[in-house]
């Protein structure tokens, strides 16, 4: 236990969004709920591999408009997530 | 954070001392409206609640959910893998992890702990201290 590397602050606000985010999917359609997956499994990923980890302006930035759009994606009309494409 | 802190324990105190009399008290309140709800009780399959988890159950079934995980080799999973060193998973895979084991298990894992799970063992541990895995 002692080797194992604490979460950074910022890490664990980027955690808890991407866990809110499945966890919101999971109350979608099936369909619906796997096409969210992948699409936040993705953006999550190719952020995480794309933005330096120290570039905490924009990370912060990502934060922020994730948290929007999982509000968004809780409204229980809401069963797309066109706004959340991966743009390369 | 405090509650956080103590939950494990309040866990593992609750599983300790399983209330039987309060369960059919409760379902003896119900009874005098409904007559045989009783019966109907004490006829219940056996829910998980009661007949809690083997831990051999619990281990089987994280290492299925491990093993049917997208970026992991089933040949690496054992009851001791670490999610990052042995099965080569990044903090966002070990939440997709955790959190197909808390579906498995019909249970949820509250962000603080769901944090500290990066290996088997701890997740087993976990699973298996929790007194509403089913």
């Amino acid at each position: 236990m002692a080797s194992r590397p604490k979460l950074s602050g910022i890490q664990k606000q980027v955690l808890a969004l991407y866990r809110g985010f499945l966890r919101t999917a999971r109350l979608k359609a099936p369909e619906e709920r796997r096409r969210i997956e992948s699409v936040v499994s993705a953006e999550f990923h190719e952020n995480a591999r794309s933005v330096d980890r120290r570039n905490f302006v924009h990370i912060e930035y990502l934060l922020r408009r994730g948290k929007k759009q999982l509000e968004q994606l809780k409204n229980p009309d809401i069963t797309g997530l066109a706004t959340l494409e991966v743009k390369k | 954070m405090a509650a956080a802190a103590l939950r494990p324990a309040i866990l593992r105190r609750i599983r300790l001392s399983p209330t039987p009399s309060l369960a059919l008290a409760a379902a003896g309140a119900g009874a005098s409206s409904h007559p045989h709800a009783l019966a109907r009780w004490l006829a219940r399959p056996m829910s998980s609640h009661d007949a809690h988890l083997t831990r051999e159950e619990v281990v089987d079934r994280v290492l299925d959910v491990l093993k049917s995980h997208p970026k992991v080799d089933p040949s690496k999973v054992t009851p001791e893998a670490h999610f990052e060193k042995d099965l080569g998973l990044d903090s966002l895979d070990t939440v997709e992890v955790v959190m197909a084991i808390e579906e498995e298990f019909k249970l949820e894992i509250p962000d603080m702990e769901a944090d500290k799970i990066d290996s088997l063992p701890l997740a087993i541990e976990y699973v298996a201290n929790h007194p509403m895995a089913g």
